[in-house]
């Protein structure tokens, strides 16, 4: 992690460290192109292969598979599944992109998992369980923002203490208070329902979600607003990328960090929050219900190259290979269904190793010091 | 540079300390499970009285230790239902007990070779919860020879362990009796009612193995015996923890146009029945009495297939408290010995029509007569 920042600044990090990282994707014949472009129409074209072999054959496996995936439930399964990954990697941007690389992201999602259960278990509203949960969020990153800001740890060594302690707090707290690690059962936040747009065929599934969908439509399209046009994104690019040019410029950079890690906080909260509400009750055994969500998220932001809507769009591959395995298992297309459930997780391994090297900002993982030189 | 190291020293540190504490065994009188090695050596004199100060004058009957499977207490089903056995033994015999949960498989050895081992108390009996202890006891077993085990869902075979297994397809077997005569008529009931003009059944597993194939298989067996026009969908989450996955897969399966979704899933099962709700359809629940430990969902829940974990539990401490500890051998317990059964639920198990409840009142008869004799593994 620490490799980039060692060259001299302004090396680009891309032809940076490695000897040469592009150079054995780029020698095939369409090597003009970037992988990640090459990768988004190789799935569009395999995609539009698909739906047009399923619409000729409609009684093979191909016509299953084209049914599924114009299923409208599919796409409401895809949208619930990604919304507690999708938070959390609009959290990793912030954190990352201001040069703090933040993978403690499970932790945050665990803990505000469970503080949004007990919440709303001891107050009865689901609402302030929400809120609840993102402040135990925040509060967790704002413990891991002293600690690599002001007290200059590594940032991997205190993302994964994030990740342990959440990892052991939760279920550890939930066992005091409910005697188990896993918590009754609470409300849930429910789903909103357009009436007439939640007949639509296909895209009815985005009229009739749970509200923390839309919430993340939201943080989708502000997320991105922020860092395209408002003169606080380019401080938190700046911070990542050249944070003494930041410095010169009169922003003080610590704030700027301290800014992005919390709202990482903020985000990964509403999406822990959102994931346990969702089903009203925190599971805490093993690996908890988060379940390895906040690394899905960290290999989605990067997948998506920091842009807020490619981390989007990267969880929604994921989610939605998901919903279709799910689905798949019931069709009896004579896979095994040990296979069909790991479809999602080869995927995304064969789409990283295909995308190969994304690009760090250029001075994350490396703490700065005003007037340090 | 000096601070910076002392952080990491620091975090290193701590995260060691996290990564021993998360770790232990938990009970509910100090952590005697734990700190017994270094204990028992210096307090040979003084060993006694602390026991003797913790309980009644004569002291515990017996000490057992519990070591759970990994869905955890609080699962509203299996390790829940295995305390009570031990809860009960507790109140009826006088022993105490301590617990441990672990997270994952490879705890099992651990936790059974700490109560093994521990000699403040010295356990007389250590319960295992849950068919993936078997390889850790089977080594166990033969490492520690006096001490006595007993495990449930699995056969050991070791002269000090005691196998107690249930056959589960016997009580899925009336949960799919149930189910498929409910699937072809109109019913309503509580937030649920049938989709009349399809026959379809759902079942949802936790991870796939030879235990869960069991409810599979006689769910499928019932299912079929009721009406064989009626469609089992099914589908493996692969944990017993993920109540997500639970949920998803329930809800294709309604979205399939099943009527009533059976879960052998622990956890998961939870999000069977948010998705029941969600659609306005039915579950049954497994384990425990369902309706009752997730009343939440006791307007879904249409009955469980009960398994009497508490029953090997309490009756394994029993013998061990009576001197006839039934050492190497392996038990059976089916719906004539009262280890399985199908339970109707809480809230809304009084709507099911009497003719469906007969039926399934008959076909147990039948299988306890043996008169059905109800396949072990899915076709």
């Amino acid at each position: 992690m620490s490799d980039a920042p060692a060259e001299a600044p302004g090396t680009d990090a891309e032809a940076g460290s490695d000897p040469d990282p592009d150079s054995t994707p780029n020698a095939g014949p369409l090597g003009s192109r970037s992988n990640r472009e090459l990768i988004a129409w190789a799935a569009i074209g395999t995609l539009a292969a698909l739906l047009l072999g399923g619409a000729a054959f409609p009684n093979t496996i191909l016509g299953v598979l084209a049914d599924v995936i114009t299923d409208k439930d599919t796409l409401s399964a895809a949208l619930r599944l990604s919304v507690p990954i999708a938070f959390a990697a609009l959290g990793g941007i912030f954190s990352e992109k201001s040069g703090v690389i933040n993978i403690g992201l499970e932790g945050l999602l665990i803990i505000s998992a469970f503080t949004a259960i007990y919440v709303t278990d001891v107050t009865g509203g689901i609402w302030i369980g929400f809120g609840g949960g993102v402040v135990a969020s925040t509060l967790l990153a704002l413990l891991f923002a002293v600690v690599t800001i002001e007290f200059r740890a590594d940032q991997i060594i205190a993302g994964l203490a994030v990740w342990l302690i959440a990892l052991g707090l939760a279920p550890f707290a939930s066992q005091v208070i409910y005697n188990g690690p896993n918590t009754p059962t609470v409300g849930t936040t429910g789903s909103i329902y357009v009436p007439v747009l939640a007949e639509i065929p296909f895209f009815g599934a985005l009229f009739s979600a749970s509200p923390s969908v839309y919430m993340l439509f939201v943080a989708v399209a502000a997320s991105w607003y922020v860092f395209e046009r408002t003169a606080f994104g380019r401080w938190i690019r700046a911070s990542g990328e050249n944070p003494k040019a930041l410095d010169t410029a009169g922003v003080n950079v610590s704030r700027v960090r301290y800014v992005g890690i919390l709202v990482s906080g903020v985000l990964a909260g509403m999406g822990g929050s959102a994931l346990s509400l969702d089903l009203g009750q925190f599971t805490g055994n093993g690996p908890t219900m988060v379940n390895g969500k906040g690394f899905i998220a960290i290999v989605a932001y990067l997948f998506g190259n920091y842009n807020p809507i490619g981390a989007f769009l990267a969880t929604m591959l994921f989610a939605g290979l998901d919903a279709i395995q799910t689905v798949l298992q019931l069709q009896g297309i004579g896979l095994p269904r040990q296979l069909i459930r790991i479809i999602p997780f080869v995927v995304v391994i064969v789409v990283l190793a295909l995308v190969g090297r994304t690009r760090l900002p250029e001075a994350a993982g490396d703490h700065y010091e005003s007037g340090e030189e | 540079m000096d601070r910076r190291a002392f952080v990491k020293a620091t975090g290193v540190a701590g995260i060691a300390g996290l990564a021993g504490c998360s770790g232990g065994p938990s009970d509910g009188s100090g952590d005697t499970a734990t700190e017994s090695p270094t204990e028992s050596d210096d307090s040979d004199d003084g060993g006694e009285e602390t026991t003797a100060a913790e309980t009644t004058e004569s002291g515990p009957a017996a000490n057992v230790g519990m070591v759970y499977a990994t869905g955890g207490l609080g699962d509203g089903s299996f390790n829940d239902q295995a305390q009570s056995g031990v809860i009960q033994a507790e109140e009826d015999f006088g022993i105490e007990y301590n617990e441990a949960q672990p997270d994952e498989v490879a705890q099992f050895s651990t936790f059974q070779q700490q109560f093994a081992q521990s000699s403040d108390p010295n356990y007389d009996l250590v319960c295992c919860i849950g068919f993936l202890q078997l390889d850790s006891l089977t080594e166990n077993a033969e490492s520690y020879p006096d001490q006595d085990f007993m495990i449930v869902d699995e056969v050991v075979d070791a002269p000090n362990v005691a196998s107690y297994t249930f056959m589960e397809h016997e009580g899925s077997y009336l949960a799919g009796l149930m189910g498929s005569l409910l699937t072809t008529q109109e019913f309503s009931a509580g937030a649920g009612s049938t989709v009349p003009d399809s026959a379809a059944l759902g079942f949802v597993g936790g991870v796939e193995s030879g235990l869960i194939q069991r409810f599979q298989a006689g769910f499928e067996a019932g299912a079929a015996a009721g009406n064989g026009d009626t469609e089992v969908l099914t589908n493996y989450t692969g944990s017993f923890n993920d109540p997500a996955a639970g949920r998803e897969a329930a809800s294709a399966m309604y979205n399939d146009g099943a009527d009533i979704v059976f879960h052998a899933a622990g956890n998961t099962g939870t999000g069977v029945f948010q998705a029941a709700q969600e659609a306005g359809r039915f579950a049954i629940g497994v384990d425990r009495a369902q309706s009752i430990t997730r009343d939440s969902y006791a307007d879904v829940i249409l009955g469980s297939m009960i398994k009497r974990v508490d029953t090997p539990v309490y009756g394994a401490i029993e013998s061990k408290v009576n001197g006839e500890f039934p050492g190497g051998e392996a038990l059976s317990l089916g719906l004539d010995e009262d280890g399985v059964d199908l339970v109707y639920g809480d809230s809304i198990g009084s709507d099911v029509p009497e003719a469906v409840a007969d039926e399934v009142a008959t076909a147990r008869e039948d299988i306890v007569n043996g008169d059905i004799s109800v396949p072990m593994s899915p076709e």
